[in-house]
């Protein structure tokens, strides 16, 4: 099978970012790019399957992003997938989902795939609906919020999150599937995955390469930013130190009185 | 765009109180663009839910019940708003932030070929133009979105941020929405539940989190549990606790969780940690139980009581309780 991680690069999500008043841009002085760690389930689910399949079944990382995200890609390499498509393009800034979606489409009808798996969601922009516009836009079935995922080939039988529990789901390749951190525990890469990293191949694709006809970036996007605004911090409040119970649940129920909460 | 079009999200029968929300919010929204305003119901149980919707007074609501929308999740509630949104031509467009409304906003979005914003915690109308306030990066920055070159902007909600009220006069009309003969690629079995009915932490005005404090799994159903109850909430957790297997991923608060707005957020022996902090830093009032009175979580708890969980939690719901028979 051919397998596709889609992954991203995000803010450290461990650093207090904040946003310039100013350019009202994110400070990125001190804050480092990561791996998406919702990505780094869907890249162990891939690698699972490969493993298990046993029968030359390939692990290719994508990520549409400037070449800088090159770094975060050979971390996803290091884990073990065999090689990575980059599509960068400066066109592509000011991408919203549907841009993203549409020019992420374009470049994997291009690489092929039987299987696509995306994590839930990225820890930036937080939308979670990036996986199902792909599906459509690529004309395949999208099967999210995935826990569980077995595959004969042609066959993809996986277990979805519900509310409430989980449905048994199975689908033909080719197909997109995102799972959720309850699937895996993601490994981490070894000293020998690091040192062959560096000698996988990173295909780059910018949009030249593809064939996307729509406009892109900012000029194609159906949304724009009109204000970006920084919240009021929270201050600190009241802080009432406890002798017991009695007096701690006196406090906290008082003060949700106070509040009209109760 | 004009009219308002509203998902409204079922389960087995029973609307989704965040669909009724949004109903509620689609009547303003819809007066001020000029337009009406639809309600669009799908999937076993389809009819029960459009009864219990009409009181919320949206124009119409459109039915698509059986056949094969009995048998499958996602799919075929797509195709019903595909449909209801083809009819009534350029629209707004609103679906509950859920897994399923998720789903079914982006892919709907995708086959209008329309704008969609996410996670939307407010939506108005000035100028006949719609735009949309999202929380991002965890809270830290507040961005308003409008949709440009589209017919349709799809908008998911956050749960909790409208009030859901019914409206002076109900629907005034139900029609059955007759979906396209189609095969589906994917086949789905019945819902295995292994959770009772609770609420939801996404839809929950009232979230009581459990985190390291706790020392283990016990707390969550001998603490934390009948806490949430007292209050009508549901239950939470740090990502410390769910990593440590004490409690489903499902209840995870953060940003490898789920991001909430309740109107009270109780943490109980949760530090607070940025990680934890972005998804629970919109709540309106934010209350903490921690032995240590240095933890992060000190400097934006609108409360913070430093003593022993342990003691201080039962106490607490004995008394929310006693308040509540009287």
């Amino acid at each position: 099978m051919k397998i596709i991680v889609t992954v991203k690069l995000v803010p450290d999500t461990n650093a207090d970012k904040r946003i310039d008043p100013g350019t009202k841009r994110l400070v990125r002085t001190g804050v480092e790019n990561v791996l998406n760690p919702f990505d780094e389930y869907a890249i162990e689910a891939a690698l699972q399957l490969r493993e298990k399949r046993n029968d030359g079944s390939t692990v290719t990382i994508f990520t549409m992003a400037p070449e800088s995200g090159k770094e975060i890609v050979r971390k996803a390499l290091a884990m073990g997938a065999d090689d990575a498509v980059m599509l960068s393009d400066p066109k592509l800034e000011g991408s919203d989902i549907a841009g993203t979606a549409h020019a992420m489409a374009a470049a994997l009808k291009k690489t092929g795939f039987d299987l696509i798996l995306c994590g839930t969601q990225s820890t930036d922009a937080i939308t979670g609906e990036v996986p199902g516009f792909l599906a459509e836009v690529l004309g395949v079935p999208g099967l999210t919020y995935v826990r569980k995922l077995d595959s004969d080939g042609t066959t993809i039988n996986a277990q979805r999150e519900t509310d409430l529990g989980y449905v048994d789901v199975s689908v033909a390749t080719p197909a997109l599937v995102s799972v959720t951190k309850a699937i895996n525990e993601p490994r981490y890469p070894s000293l020998k995955g690091i040192m062959g990293a560096k000698k996988k191949e990173i295909k780059m694709f910018s949009l030249a390469d593809v064939d996307f006809t729509r406009a892109a970036g900012s000029d194609g996007a159906k949304t724009e930013l009109l204000e970006l605004a920084t919240p009021p911090a929270r201050q600190k409040g009241r802080v009432v130190n406890a002798a017991d119970g009695t007096e701690g649940a006196g406090a906290i129920f008082d003060f949700l009185r106070e509040k009209k909460l109760l | 765009m004009r009219d308002v079009i509203v998902f409204i999200e079922q389960r087995a029968g029973a609307p989704r109180r965040v669909s009724l929300e949004l109903a509620t919010k689609a009547q303003d929204l819809a007066t001020a663009l000029g337009g009406k305003t639809h309600g669009v119901v799908a999937g076993a149980g389809a009819s029960q839910a459009a009864e219990a919707t009409k009181a919320f007074g949206l124009g119409t609501l459109h039915v698509a019940e059986g056949g094969v929308t009995a048998e499958y999740l996602i799919d075929p509630l797509v195709d019903a708003l595909e449909a209801a949104a083809k009819a009534a031509g350029p629209a707004l467009i609103l679906v509950p932030n859920t897994m399923i409304g998720r789903d079914v906003g982006s892919r709907v979005a995708a086959r209008l070929d329309a704008g969609i914003t996410s996670d939307a915690t407010d939506v108005t109308v000035a100028n006949g133009k719609v735009s949309t306030v999202s929380p991002k990066l965890g809270g830290l920055t507040i961005t308003t979105c409008a949709f440009k070159n589209t017919e349709y902007g799809v908008v998911s909600v956050r749960p909790n941020v409208f009030a859901a009220k019914p409206a002076a006069s109900p629907t005034s009309s139900l029609e059955t929405l007759t979906l396209p003969a189609k095969k589906y690629g994917m086949k789905m079995g019945a819902e295995v539940e292994e959770a009772a009915p609770e609420l939801g932490v996404e839809e929950a005005s009232t979230v009581v989190s459990g985190g390291r404090g706790l020392g283990g799994p016990e707390p969550f159903t001998t603490l934390i549990k009948p806490l949430a109850e007292a209050l009508g909430g549901a239950v939470g957790a740090s990502r410390a606790a769910v990593d440590a297997g004490w409690i489903p991923h499902a209840h995870q608060v953060g940003q490898t969780g789920k991001t909430i707005s309740p109107s009270l957020y109780i943490a109980v022996g949760i530090s607070g940690a940025i990680q934890h902090k972005v998804g629970m830093r919109t709540a309106g009032t934010i209350v903490a139980i921690n032995k240590d009175a240095n933890v992060p979580i000190a400097d934006f708890a609108d409360l913070l009581v430093v003593g022993d969980l342990f003691q201080i939690i039962p106490e607490l719901t004995k008394r929310v309780e006693a308040e509540k028979v009287h």
